[in-house]
């Protein structure tokens, strides 16, 4: 948990409105894993003032070690002002942070749910999983084809399933109805996505009385990252408060509802 | 070079700081979080989130909302309760040498008798913060803020429950900060904190509705630093007792904007969300300056910008 500066060696528009960037490899960055997070802190002085959660996108070779990258959509000023970076540039970050997933150890089969930009932490996680030699399938959805990661850019050995609620590519729908035709098949399920994917998910899981387990990594809005300011508070309705930050992001979903 | 302060030079049992660097309350949790990661020896002091006699859940979300150069929260007091502090956090403070401060917040008059009581003699708490200033609860804190007369009440309370030295933390909305400065002072706090964030309003105008659960919030951050630096200047004229500074304090510089105004302390609070070593690099460059400039004592230059009469 430090501050540092993180120098930006390649950017691009990957899809859509959806921006990668890609970071300097960084030895505090090499003891991340899928699903953990930085704050990325956006604009010179003091605005914008707070952190953008970022969870680490994906990992890749570079000249100097294993480079890192972030993959956003422009929704404000501080990921407008992070689209604009560009090679040479540097944003301060801290982390790594939080709790990522946590794939079994023994099991083989592996389904990835990812709402929207939720795919971002997801392929590095299939990325990790397909490199162990698991089966991964990868359920991807979006409003439309442009929401929707270029399933190219995957490795070959994971199975992709699109979802689009217009239809405009693969199954016209939402990411419910694979992940319900899905589950009996695979032995863990991981989803990131907005809050109502989840609650949908969990659902379904539920319902098909096969307990599978599933994690959902959340997004909250946050000020620290770090579990001090208490912004990104979680009520599971069981009782209680969390903290998304510091007790997640990773969440059992049976945990939550 | 001597930083070091002492928060209570009025009272039998002192609050000595190594340096005048603290953090501020609801701002680093109770500091278990941060001293994982950084060496709290280093700080001055420690002021836990605001604790209540009860645990709380807090408000519902969204809590924080970002605004220009600064924040408004409103959490709405999530803490652990003062019995689960004294048998969880306590014992953590007491391997420290870092004077550990707690700030209590109680919704009625007997609420802070009780909580300085419980308080009271337990190891590795070295003083009290009194709340009587945050906009986020439907009772209590802010209005015994803003009415002398009710501020000295909590303050005899306080008093006539603990021993520890305490500090009152102001409030910055009122037309003029001295005279509940003034009373509280006389009442017998030892020190003031000021001050509180300040009461806001943030509206999301995508979703045509207030940006925070709660509708209201407190402003915090660079943008109330001014406000802040004329508050202290206002409640120093008029007390003997330390004030200690809180309003975006985000430097080293922004700290000594705050002692020549006439500070004796002053805490990092929004900063610290911006970056967890914040208080860290305040003591560094509070340190580097006063070697740069040749300044012994922080005595020196404590009142330097304040005008003479």
């Amino acid at each position: 948990m430090r501050s540092f500066d993180a120098e930006v060696v390649d950017t691009d528009r990957l899809y859509g409105s959806t921006h990668i960037l890609w970071f300097r490899p960084r030895p505090l960055m090499d003891r991340a894993r899928p699903g953990q997070f930085a704050m990325a802190y956006c604009g010179e002085g003091a605005d914008p003032l707070l952190g953008r959660a970022m969870s680490v996108h994906r990992l890749r070779e570079g000249r100097d070690g294993r480079e890192f990258s972030f993959l956003f959509d422009v929704t404000g000023r501080g990921t407008e002002w992070l689209s604009r970076r560009r090679a040479g540039d540097s944003v301060r970050l801290v982390g790594p942070l939080g709790r990522g997933f946590e794939p079994r150890a023994r099991v083989q089969r592996m389904l990835l749910v990812g709402g929207g930009i939720g795919v971002a932490p997801l392929v590095w996680l299939a990325d990790e999983l397909a490199a162990e030699g698991r089966e991964v399938t990868l359920v991807l959805g979006g409003r439309g084809e442009p929401q929707i990661f270029p399933p190219h850019l995957l490795p070959p050995a994971v199975e992709v399933v699109v979802t689009t609620e217009d239809g405009s590519l693969g199954e016209r729908g939402r990411v419910t109805a694979p992940f319900e035709r899905l589950l009996p098949w695979c032995d863990q399920a991981f989803a990131c996505g907005p809050d109502p994917m989840f609650e949908a998910l969990y659902r379904v899981a539920r319902d098909s009385g096969l307990r599978k387990p599933v994690q959902g990594l959340l997004e909250a809005r946050m000020a620290c990252g770090v579990g001090i300011c208490y912004s990104c508070a979680v009520f599971p309705r069981r009782g209680g408060v969390k903290l998304v930050c510091t007790d997640g992001p990773m969440f059992d979903l049976r945990d939550l509802y | 070079m001597d930083l070091s302060v002492n928060l209570a030079p009025h009272h039998k049992v002192e609050l000595r700081l190594r340096n005048p660097v603290m953090t501020g309350s609801g701002t680093s949790s109770n500091g278990v979080e941060l001293a994982k990661h950084y060496d709290v020896e280093q700080l001055g002091a420690l002021v836990s989130k605001g604790t209540t006699l009860r645990p709380r859940r807090g408000n519902p979300t969204p809590r924080t909302v970002e605004t220009p150069a600064g924040m408004i929260n409103s959490i709405g007091f999530q803490n652990i309760g003062v019995n689960a502090l004294i048998q969880q956090v306590a014992p953590i403070w007491e391997q420290w040498t870092v004077p550990a401060i707690v700030n209590i917040m109680g919704d009625t008059l007997e609420e802070y008798g009780l909580l300085a009581a419980r308080l009271d003699g337990i190891p590795g708490v070295a003083g009290l913060e009194v709340n009587i200033s945050c906009p986020n609860v439907e009772v209590g804190g802010l209005e015994f803020g803003q009415d002398p007369e009710l501020a000295v009440d909590v303050v005899r309370e306080v008093a006539r429950n603990t021993s520890l030295p305490y500090l009152v933390k102001l409030t910055p909305s009122v037309a003029d900060i001295r005279p509940v400065a003034e009373a509280v002072a006389l009442a017998g706090a030892h020190a003031l904190t000021v001050s509180n964030t300040i009461p806001a309003l943030a509206i999301d105008v995508k979703r045509r509705r207030p940006a925070l659960a709660n509708v209201f919030g407190g402003l915090s951050g660079p943008a109330v630093k001014p406000i802040a630096l004329r508050n202290v200047y206002l409640a120093a004229s008029v007390v003997d007792i330390p004030v200690v500074a809180s309003g975006g304090i985000m430097s080293g510089e922004d700290a000594l904007e705050f002692i020549m105004a006439g500070a004796t302390a002053v805490q990092v609070g929004t900063a610290t969300f911006l970056d967890p070593e914040a208080p860290w690099r305040i003591v560094r460059e509070l340190t580097a300056w006063c070697e740069t400039e040749g300044v012994a004592r922080l005595d020196d230059v404590r009142g330097a910008a304040r005008r003479r009469d």
